[in-house]
């Protein structure tokens, strides 16, 4: 059986905007295990960054508890949820986000340097495949190389979990196979649990298991029984 | 190093110009406020030390005679620690112009060393004083290029004396020479002191075995009231004239006003230099913490507290604040020394010791740290409101929203596109825009300051001696004469008008209020003074009662019809006491106004008269250069021609006035431009997309910074008039009143002066509009 890394347990989350109130997120309510690919699946609006930003301790739900390995972070205040997000938890954005007065190497050390337990720099960098690029600057690099700055900045850290909003999102399909395939090449080999978020539906295919969304609402979590490699993906 | 302060020196090294011009400000704050405190508190020791050291008197009394005999008795006076009596006496010098004026002020020493006021610095070995040489002192000696040998010509009740000098003093007393109050400045070709022996003095005068002046040190400075009325008391029979405390010693008094007025300069300057680099700091800072916005949501979704990312960001002012306050600082230090030798020489003040002045330097750094603490955090503080989740989302569209303007419809259409554009960005941040034009206003209103006080200087001296006083020479006597003078007197000259004067210092009470003042009697029907009133009405002499100056009126607390009393020094005379019937507008001294023949009745003696004024084209001084018992004769054209000299060195500090104003308008201008660029570069770079080329997009900013420009000139003026405002209250003295004229010169000048700078701010950022690359504006998407 699979150890539990975290439970979303009954998670809703509203915005008040002026006299109405918009329902971004509504009793989501699942489990996450350690090492999965989780992909989550679902239109614009339907409150997919909206649960990973919870997950990951940039925001607070309105309603319900998230645990991370029995301890309840939606109890957390701001101190230690700086503290999470510093320790337990990888982002990667659809833009990058790139220091842009950083190089490469400088980008991931500012993640690197606050935190505990980091994986060495070098090794990291050539393993997203940029030994070579390590002092260049946001602005001398392509988007996909840009991302793998960014993924190399999220994984260094060696977090319990790397959460990507749409990393593919701003890439042209080659590159976004290459990124999918290093994500999938962590989550293998340092056995990461990698939770992604895309509107693609043919992302889904590679994950292990797939959590639909419609409107804020968890319509389906499917299983694959076998995920498919990312170089098999067509889009 | 932390990868957070490699980011923060990059991003500084990225923007040079503004952090520089940032960092100027505060160091020239930081080396005013040092330079002008520690170079007054160099100076006030300096001076303390050089009345300890020469024993300069606690009370300075002028007496009608005094034999020697009675000095041991006054001795016996609780609180008296010493006395020592002289002859002085001003007479006229015979130089080798015909055409020239020249006073000096004999004044005897004692035969023996002196014990109070010692001469310093006697060039050569101590000669011995007898009745043929004297020592001259320093300013004088200096400006007329005497030196020890030469030959002195007095002119004593009629007869030249020939006096050789023998040696060259200063003397702690005469550290601002000035004949007398109404003088408004030091004119030391004019106006000497020469030391002389009690013999030849007492000789020359007619004061044979006594003293008209008496030099007193108290024995506890705290207790002077009381000793002072013992002395009035012992001293009546003599006939007092006047008491001065050192407080009011003319010297000393000039010279305290001259550091008080450079402690405020140290207090005013640097604030408002502060607080428009505070301004600029917070704008700038909220400006790139806004452009940072998704860097922050970044660092926050790393981990980094708040605390750790605001710290970022106030490091940023930090660094303006200790690079500015060790340049200012260290710069203030080294030149303070200079400065304070330049005052040395320039007030004639030896022996400088130059400190270095801790506690300036703490409260200098606090001073800082408080401007600089608060304008961070004021920037950086929306800092907190930034989500992590903000880094995922794009940018935040910024609300637009119709203007005002937009609403009046008929007026809207008829505005230029062009125009509209400068229009919507001004009303986009308001706030920030509010901030720019008062730090742009401060900047302007400090540039009226120099300007005003350059006119107010004419203006003094020309109501004072067009309007106020029509004459063109006075004339003194050496002593009181009969009116019957006069008729003497316009044989000799040919005067259109010719009037007698009755002058007397007196001392005006009020309660405890005192202060000694001339009181002048003249006709009734003069013509030659005229008086105005508060209210700028024309007013004549009443029959009864008397006039003050508005500064009398202050430093007393009357007003029109109160009661005061006049002490009278005159011996067999008694105090009266008297109705102000108006208080009347006096630029140059302060003085109280009376009808002559009641002043004769119920001050002096009834015909007595002590100098005339004339109206005349006549060769006065060389006619009058002979006459027997002719202390002064003042000519006014002599006055406005010193006086003009003496405005000549005022414009160095209005030059001065100038440049921190300048740099200020310059700052400002220079940082709201780049930020403006730098926060529209999107903007800009679709209009080039569209086709606007550099020289539009320049042409814009340049008209929002007029804008600017405009309403901060407009909201200047106030500013501008309520320091002058200011000026007036703090700087007018008993010597100088400032008139309330604010000639509207002033404020174009400043204007002048002020979009004088904000050009050239223009020109230095323009370069920034040309370098710009459009394309990589619309590429990048995050700083
Ligand atoms: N700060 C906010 N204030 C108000 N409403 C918000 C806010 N953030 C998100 N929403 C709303 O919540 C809903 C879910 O947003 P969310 O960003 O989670 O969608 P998403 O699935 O990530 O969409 P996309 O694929 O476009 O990124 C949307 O309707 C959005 O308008
Ligand atoms: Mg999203």
């Amino acid at each position: 059986m699979q150890q539990v890394l975290m439970k979303v347990e009954n998670v809703s989350k509203s915005y008040q905007m002026g006299e109405v109130s918009v329902n971004a997120l509504q009793n989501a309510d699942f489990e996450l295990y350690e090492g999965e690919f989780v992909v989550i699946l679902g239109p614009s609006g339907s409150g997919k960054s909206t649960l990973l930003n919870i997950m990951g301790g940039m925001d607070l739900p309105t309603e319900g508890r998230i645990l991370v390995k029995d301890e309840e972070i939606t109890g957390y205040n701001d101190r230690k949820l700086t503290a999470y997000r510093r320790e337990k938890v990888g982002f990667v954005f659809q833009f990058y986000n790139l220091m842009a007065n950083l190089t490469a190497r400088e980008n991931v050390e500012l993640a690197t340097e606050i935190c505990k337990g980091a994986l060495n720099i070098d090794d990291v960098m050539a393993e997203v495949g940029l030994g070579d690029r390590k002092d260049y600057f946001p602005s001398q690099m392509s988007g996909g190389e840009q991302q793998r700055v960014a993924i190399a900045r999220a994984v260094a850290k060696n977090p319990l979990l790397l959460l990507c909003d749409e990393p593919t999102g701003a890439l042209d399909f080659q590159t976004g196979i290459l990124i999918l395939e290093l994500l999938h090449k962590i989550n293998k080999t340092f056995n990461k649990t990698v939770v992604i978020i895309t509107h693609n539906m043919a992302i889904g295919d590679m994950g292990d298991r797939v959590i639909k969304m419609r409107s804020g609402k968890i319509v389906e979590i499917k299983v694959n029984q076998n995920p498919i490699p990312p170089e098999r993906i067509e889009w | 190093m932390k990868k957070l302060d490699i980011r923060l020196l990059r991003m500084i090294k990225h923007s040079k110009g503004q952090f520089i011009s940032v960092v100027v400000i505060v160091a020239v704050a930081l080396l005013i406020y040092m330079l002008f405190n520690v170079t007054s508190i160099n100076i006030r020791s300096a001076v303390d030390n050089y009345y300890a050291l020469t024993n300069l008197n606690d009370i300075h009394i002028q007496l009608v005679k005094i034999p020697k005999g009675a000095l041991s008795e006054l001795l016996t006076i609780e609180g008296v620690k010493t006395v020592q009596g002289r002859v002085s006496f001003d007479v006229p010098l015979q130089v080798e112009n015909k055409d020239e004026r020249v006073n000096i002020r004999l004044i005897s020493i004692p035969p023996d060393e002196e014990k109070i006021n010692i001469l310093y610095r006697l060039s050569g070995k101590r000669a011995k004083l007898g009745i043929d040489n004297a020592f001259l002192l320093e300013q004088f000696a200096k400006a007329r290029n005497i030196g020890p040998g030469d030959k002195l010509s007095p002119k004593i009740n009629g007869r030249v004396h020939e006096l050789s000098v023998s040696g060259i003093a200063a003397s702690s007393e005469f550290i601002y020479l000035m004949e007398n109050e109404q003088a408004i400045m030091p004119v030391p070709e004019k106006f000497g002191v020469a030391f002389v022996s009690e013999e030849f003095a007492q000789s020359v005068s007619g004061y044979g075995g006594s003293y008209n002046e008496l030099l007193v040190i108290v024995e506890d400075e705290s207790k002077m009231d009381d000793v002072i009325d013992r002395l009035e008391k012992k001293l009546d029979k003599y006939g007092v004239k006047r008491m001065i405390e050192r407080k009011d010693q003319l010297s000393h008094n000039v010279l305290i006003q001259k550091m008080d007025g450079v402690e405020k300069m140290a207090t005013i300057l640097p604030v408002m230099f502060l607080s428009v680099g505070a301004i600029i700091i917070s704008i700038m800072l909220s400006r790139i913490v806004q452009n940072d916005r998704m860097a922050i949501g970044v660092l926050k979704a790393l981990g980094y507290s708040n605390l750790s990312i605001m710290s970022h960001y106030t490091k940023y002012v930090l660094a303006i604040g200790m690079i500015g306050s060790f340049i200012g600082i260290t710069g203030g230090l080294l030149l303070a020394g200079p400065f304070s030798q330049l005052f040395a020489v320039y007030f004639n003040i030896p022996l400088i010791r130059i400190g270095i002045y801790y506690g300036f330097i703490i409260s200098a750094l606090i001073l800082t740290s408080v401007f600089c603490i608060l304008s961070g955090l004021i920037g950086a503080r929306s800092v907190l409101r930034i989500m992590p989740a903000d880094s995922m989302r794009p940018e935040a569209p910024k609300s637009g929203k119709r203007i005002l303007l937009e609403r009046i419809v008929f007026l809207w259409r008829r505005v230029a596109f062009s125009w509209k554009m400068v229009i919507r960005n001004i009303m986009r941040n308001k706030r920030r825009f509010a901030f720019l034009v008062l730090g742009l206003a401060l900047a302007y209103a400090i540039n009226t300051v120099p300007l005003f006080e350059a006119e107010a200087f004419t203006d003094i001296f020309e109501l004072q001696f067009g309007q106020y006083q029509k004459m063109d020479y006075t004339i003194e006597f050496s002593r009181p004469m009969n009116k019957q003078v006069i008729k003497d007197l316009s044989h000799l000259i040919d005067a259109s008008i010719m009037e007698p004067e009755l002058k007397f210092p007196f001392e005006l009470k009020n309660g405890w209020r005192e202060k000694t003042t001339g009181v002048i009697g003249l006709p009734r029907s003069t013509r030659l003074y005229e008086f105005r009133n508060s209210q700028d009405v024309k007013v004549t002499l009443p029959e009864k009662g008397f006039f003050i100056t508005e500064a009398l009126s202050k430093t007393l607390q009357v007003k029109k019809g109160d009661r005061i009393t006049i002490k009278n020094f005159v011996p067999g005379k008694d105090d009266i006491v008297i109705t102000v019937s108006d208080v009347i507008k006096q630029y140059l001294g302060a003085n109280a106004y009376m009808d002559i023949e009641a002043m004769q009745e119920l001050l002096a003696d009834q015909q007595m008269i002590t100098g005339v004024s004339m109206k005349s084209q006549d060769e006065v001084k060389e006619k009058l250069k002979d006459v027997y018992n002719i202390s002064a004769v003042n000519s006014v054209a002599d006055m406005k021609n010193s006086f003009m000299e003496y405005l000549d060195t005022m414009y160095v500090a209005i030059v001065f006035y100038l440049v921190f104003g300048g740099i200020l308008g310059f700052a400002i201008i220079y940082n709201a431009t780049i930020i403006g660029i730098a926060e529209r570069n999107m903007e800009f770079a679709s209009l080039r997309v569209m086709g606007f080329d550099k020289k539009d997009i320049f042409r814009m900013v340049n008209r929002e910074n007029f804008v600017m420009t405009f309403i901060a000139i407009l909201v200047g003026m106030p500013i501008g008039l309520g320091m002058i405002n200011g000026i007036i209250n703090a700087f007018s003295t008993d010597i100088i009143t400032f008139p309330k004229i604010i000639a509207p010169s002033i404020f174009i000048n400043a204007a002048a002066a002020t979009i004088f700078f904000v050009v050239i701010a223009q020109l230095a950022a323009r370069r920034k509009i040309y370098t710009m690359n459009f394309i990589d504006a619309l590429k990048s998407r995050i700083s």
